[in-house]
Formats: C-alpha cells, sequence, structure tokens
C-alpha cells in the first residue's frame, strides 16, 4: 500500500472513478492546465482530454448550474469550488435546484453531481478563504454534506460521495491536505456515507469533531480515557452512533472551527438533550470557532480551537 | 389605532421615511404596485421614486445598491418579495453587508434592512415558503429580527431601521392580516435583542417566534396558567436571559420552529439550555419543528407545519415525564 496525503488521495479517488465511470466529469476553476488551486486534479486533462476536465470560467453559479443540468442528463459532473468561502453566488443553483430536482420532479430526476471545496481555516490565507460553514449545508433538505478528516477516508468517502445517486457537499480541510500520511489501499474503495468513525474507544468521556480540527483535538485528548468521534457525514448525521457513545461515557465535547451560533455543534447537543439527557453526567461542552468574521491570518491561531483550549475545555468537563 | 402586521409594517417606513430624509426603499413591485402584499403602500406617492425604487427583478442588484448607498450615508431599506428568493443574493449578505464593519475596521458600516415576507401556510408555489433564518444567524455580522405582532413589528422595524449594523427582518406572512391590535400612533422602539414573555407559567416553557407564536399560545391555553410562552422576537443576538430564567423556573421546555429540524435555530436555543440551566432541567428538551424536506406544495403544507395540536402532544408528554 502507498502512504498517501489528503491531496493525493482526492486526486487518485477521482482518477480511479474517472477509468471506471465514462459518464463522469470534472468542472472548475483553474482544475485544467493548472491541476487545481492545491493540485487535487493535477493531471487529470492530460489523461482525458479538455471534454472530462473543464476549465471554467469564475463563475460559480454557471459552475454549479452546469453541473445540475449535466448530472440531470446522465453525466456524473464533480465540481470544484475553489474555496469553500466562493460558494455564496451558487447557493441560488444549488439551494433552488440541485437540492430539489428529485422532490420537484416526483423522483423522475436525480442530481447525481459532487461539489468539491476546500474549506476552513489556519492556511494564512486571506479573506473569504477561510469559513466554515457546513452548517448551513446541513440545513438545507436535499443535499449530503461530508467532512473526511484523513488521507484513507477521504478517497473511501469520496468514491462513495461520487457514487451517489444525490447532490452531495464535499468540504475538504485544506489546512491539513499534506499534512497527515496514511497507507491508502490502491483498489477503489467506498466508505459508507451517513456514518460516524469511531477513531479511539474510551469510556470516560465521548469527544466528537471533524475534519482538520479533529487532528488537533485527537492530540489534546491522549491523556485522558476518551471515545473519539470522527463525524464524517455532516448530513445525514449517524446520532446512533453518537447517542450510544454519550449513553456509555455520559459526557460529550464537541469540538468545530465554524461560528458557535448555529453550528452542527449545537444541532449534536439538541439531540442529546432530547434523546441521552437521562445518562448526563454534566452539560455538554463545546469548543467552537467565535459568532465573527473569520479573522485574517495574524490573528487566526486565537480565533481556531487549539490544543489549549480542547485542553481547558476537557478539564472543567472531567471535574463536574 | 387597531392595525394588522402588514399596516403596522407600512406605519413604521412612513413616520420614519417622514422623519428621516436618508431613507430609500427598494425592492420589486413595491413603488407603484405598493408592494405584493401592500406592505409599501402609498409610499411612492408620499415620498417619490427618488426614494422609493422600484427595482429590475435581480435580488443580487438590489441588495448589493443597498449595500453601497449604506456605506456612503443612506439608510437602504430593501425588499426581497419572497424569502426563496434570497438565495441569489446570498454572496452580498454574507461577503459584503456582514463584514463591511469588519473589514473597514470600522470606517464603514452598514446600516440595511431587508425586509423579506417569509415562511409557509399560505398555499404558494415552490420558492415561497421557506423557513432559512438559521442561515443568517449563522452568519456573523447579521441581525435577525421577527416579529409575531401589529405592536412589535412596528416598534421592532423602527429599532432595526435605526441600527447602525445590517438586519435581516423577517415578516411572517401567513399572520400579516390575522391579528388586529391597538397600535400606538407615534413612533417607539421595541429593543433589538430582548425577547418577550408571552403567557407566563410554571410547568412548561415554549420558545417560538413569527407565526409559531400563535400557534404555541394556542397550545397553552389548552393548560390553564402551566405554560409559558416565550415569544424570541431577535434570534441574532439572542436574549438568553429571559429564556434560562424562565426554564429555571419551570424545567421543561419545548422549542417550536417551522424550518428543517437539523441545524435549524431551534437547535441554538437548546445548546443554551445545556449551557445554563442544566442543573434545573426536570425532562428533555423537546423540538417541535418542520422536517428535513423540501417545503411542500399547498397539499401538504398543513402536515409539514408545527401547530397548536402537534405543540399540545409535547406538551402533554414532558407534563407525565
Amino acid at each position: 500500500m502507498a502512504k498517501l496525503n489528503i491531496i493525493q488521495a482526492v486526486n487518485q479517488a477521482l482518477k480511479q472513478e474517472m477509468e471506471t465511470d465514462k459518464s463522469m466529469l470534472v468542472l472548475g476553476e483553474d482544475v485544467g492546465v493548472d491541476g487545481g488551486v492545491f493540485r487535487a486534479t493535477d493531471s487529470l486533462l492530460t489523461e482525458y482530454g479538455e471534454k472530462r476536465v473543464v476549465d471554467t470560467p469564475l463563475s460559480e453559479a454557471g459552475i454549479i448550474g452546469a453541473s445540475i443540468g449535466l448530472a440531470t442528463q446522465g453525466f456524473k459532473p464533480v465540481a470544484e469550488v475553489q474555496f469553500s468561502g466562493f460558494m455564496y453566488p451558487g447557493f441560488d443553483q444549488l439551494i433552488s435546484h440541485a437540492s430539489r430536482m428529485r422532490t420537484r420532479s416526483r423522483g423522475r430526476f436525480t442530481c447525481p453531481m459532487v461539489v468539491r471545496s476546500p474549506y476552513s481555516g489556519g492556511i494564512r490565507a486571506l479573506e473569504h478563504h477561510s469559513e466554515s460553514f457546513e452548517a448551513i449545508y446541513a440545513h438545507i433538505p436535499g443535499l449530503k454534506v461530508v467532512i473526511p478528516s484523513g488521507p484513507y477516508n477521504t478517497k473511501g468517502l469520496l468514491t462513495a460521495a461520487i457514487r451517489d445517486p444525490d447532490p452531495v457537499i464535499f468540504l475538504e480541510p485544506k489546512r491539513v491536505y499534506r499534512a497527515i500520511k496514511e497507507e491508502v489501499p490502491e483498489e477503489q474503495y467506498e466508505i459508507p456515507l451517513g456514518q460516524c468513525n469511531i477513531v479511539e474507544e474510551g469510556n470516560d468521556v465521548t469527544v466528537i469533531s471533524w475534519g482538520a480540527v479533529l487532528k488537533t483535538t485527537k492530540q489534546a485528548i491522549a491523556d485522558v480515557d476518551a471515545e473519539l468521534i470522527d463525524v464524517q457525514t455532516i448530513y445525514p448525521l449517524d446520532t446512533k452512533t453518537i447517542l450510544n457513545s454519550v449513553k456509555k461515557t455520559g459526557r460529550c465535547l464537541i469540538v468545530h472551527e465554524a461560528p458557535k451560533t448555529g453550528g452542527l455543534g449545537a444541532e449534536i447537543t439538541a439531540e442529546i438533550m432530547d434523546k441521552a439527557i437521562l445518562h448526563l453526567q454534566a452539560p455538554v461542552a463545546r469548543v467552537t470557532g467565535y459568532d465573527t468574521v473569520f479573522p485574517l491570518y495574524k490573528l487566526e491561531q486565537q480565533y481556531l480551537p487549539d490544543e489549549g483550549k480542547v485542553k481547558l475545555a476537557l478539564q472543567k468537563l472531567m471535574a463536574q | 389605532m387597531k392595525l394588522t402586521i402588514v399596516d403596522a409594517i407600512r406605519e413604521a417606513l412612513k413616520s420614519e421615511m417622514a422623519k428621516d430624509e436618508t431613507i430609500i426603499i427598494l425592492g420589486e413591485d413595491i413603488g407603484k404596485n405598493g408592494g405584493v402584499f401592500r406592505a409599501t403602500d402609498e409610499l411612492q406617492h408620499q415620498f417619490g421614486d427618488n426614494r422609493v425604487i422600484d427595482t429590475p427583478l435581480s435580488e443580487i442588484g438590489l441588495v448589493g445598491s443597498a449595500i453601497g448607498m449604506a456605506a456612503n450615508g443612506l439608510k437602504p431599506i430593501v425588499e426581497i418579495q419572497f424569502m426563496g428568493f434570497i438565495y441569489n443574493c446570498f454572496d452580498q449578505i454574507i461577503s459584503h453587508a456582514a463584514r463591511l464593519r469588519t473589514r473597514t475596521r470600522g470606517k464603514l458600516s452598514c446600516p440595511l434592512v431587508i425586509r423579506v415576507p417569509y415562511s409557509g401556510g399560505i398555499h404558494a408555489p415552490e420558492h415561497h415558503s421557506e423557513s432559512m433564518e438559521a442561515i443568517f444567524t449563522h452568519t456573523p455580522g447579521i441581525k435577525v429580527v421577527i416579529p409575531s405582532t401589529p405592536t412589535d413589528a412596528k416598534g421592532l422595524l423602527l429599532s432595526a431601521i435605526r441600527d447602525p449594523d445590517p438586519v435581516i427582518f423577517l415578516e411572517p406572512k401567513r399572520i400579516y392580516r390575522a391579528i388586529k391590535e391597538e397600535v400606538p400612533d407615534e413612533a417607539y422602539e421595541t429593543p433589538l435583542g430582548k425577547a418577550r414573555v408571552v403567557t407566563e407559567g410554571t410547568e412548561v416553557t415554549i420558545i417560538a417566534w413569527g407565526a409559531m407564536v400563535r400557534e404555541a399560545v394556542m397550545a397553552a391555553n389548552m393548560h390553564e396558567g402551566k405554560i409559558e410562552v416565550i415569544d424570541v422576537r431577535t434570534l441574532f443576538p439572542l436574549d438568553e436571559d429571559t429564556i434560562i430564567n424562565s426554564v429555571k423556573k419551570t424545567g421543561r421546555a419545548i422549542i417550536v420552529a417551522e424550518a428543517p429540524r437539523t441545524c435549524g435555530f431551534a437547535a441554538d436555543i437548546i445548546a443554551c439550555i445545556n449551557d445554563k440551566a442544566f442543573s434545573h432541567i426536570k425532562a428533555p428538551v423537546k423540538r417541535v419543528t418542520g422536517f428535513d424536506t423540501v417545503f411542500p406544495l399547498a397539499k401538504l403544507e398543513k402536515l409539514y407545519l408545527p401547530d397548536a395540536k402537534k405543540i399540545d402532544m409535547a406538551i402533554e408528554k414532558l407534563l407525565v415525564y
């Protein structure tokens, strides 16, 4: 097995699925000649030609709109939106059309497309490049939302997302694109959507995270007998795995980068307060970003959850 | 004077335009036609077409123009005809309106109000019935206000217009004309960021906003004196104190919202109760919400929407817990 990083895993998943499925094509800004701003689509153009790897104009509404049309007509478009902060011009296409095609046509049309987007902060980027807005997509009925955390689940989840019959937003934690190397099987495989991954089993506290901040979280909880859950699929959320774990441990800490208000942390907390409240020994704790615009790079370390913040929250939680 | 919600909104706009000459209203059909729900009726006649502007059918254009106006000393009030049309201008709202103050380190602000008739229940076609308040409560830099009565509609809208930052003002169109009450003639402000206790009770706190407040009160009336209903009024910034004080007293809570359940604003309120009133809770905190589906067409919308009966079922469960 080769050791790959996340970006190589994305590239391999795309390449292998393009080989398997001739209806699949890739489109986005700089995905062709340039191979993608992070090189996720490197060498795809030379291999599959410009009819299947399409460099588009700088128009996210156009990229997503064209993908919807392709998807309803038998193609499998995998679009790249260069940074998740550029997604907003394409929102109307996503919300008013992609997410509803199946319902609107009573199942006559489906919209099997993937929108890949590098997301979240920590790379000292400019404005509009560091947002974590997964909760917005999770609130839109008809969209699936997937966030991998390492090379192995990146390949399996992306392959599953491409083969899914409905639109999937695939958010890639760009901060760890090249920070984690793992053994990744050469052959194609799927990791089913809608399932959390229990990264480490434990008995005293359930710690829930996803994306880039999972790595930080894992380092911060090393001294505690914690059960670490990687959510992987934000929607549909695997509440069963989460609730079972919280019922076992009685304590829960959620770590995410997005602003606190309206984040997925609140949703997970609400489910626990409804369905596992009798098992809780302390309030559910959250370590999150702030309800502010994502700061420029000088302050981004202050904004992001880090080891110190997670450790502090964990200490408090365990003392209750 | 006895006014409906839509009358109260018109009164607020009219009185504030007369007082503050920097106010400009813009939107689709708001001038000659007086607005699709008549919220801006007569305003163009009174204030002229330089201050009451019929725009082309381009939400991105009208919000974009309004941001420019707001940054340069005017007070634009935009009407987006239905909530389902707002997605076109998300980029303008999220990437620009919400950030102007931060981006310029306070040199520019964006005193802009975006009024939107929202939520379901009027047998409308697709794209007309969404409740997407949670998208805006999750966007830093934007205030989110939803009135449920004529008195609040007038007072909250005046506060929103006078606020120095962008406010999304969502109007529950189903009850635009369903409630009539005495509304003071003079201009008054209902402060943003303050919830209202609608009915007092001892056993269960119901937290709702918009058209759902009425349903919650109907359900509360079936349990005399037991149910405290709170109208959130401002979703962001949230008045946590009023909610927490009530839940500490009753020990039980139900959140009612029309929006799809997952990642809706109801989840935030529950998270807030978890953070600040955990040891007072006597029963699971319940949500009565819409479903995680596209808002259905007219035939099924009654099944989709929370109503007094669904709320009552949740109350019954909690009372015997």
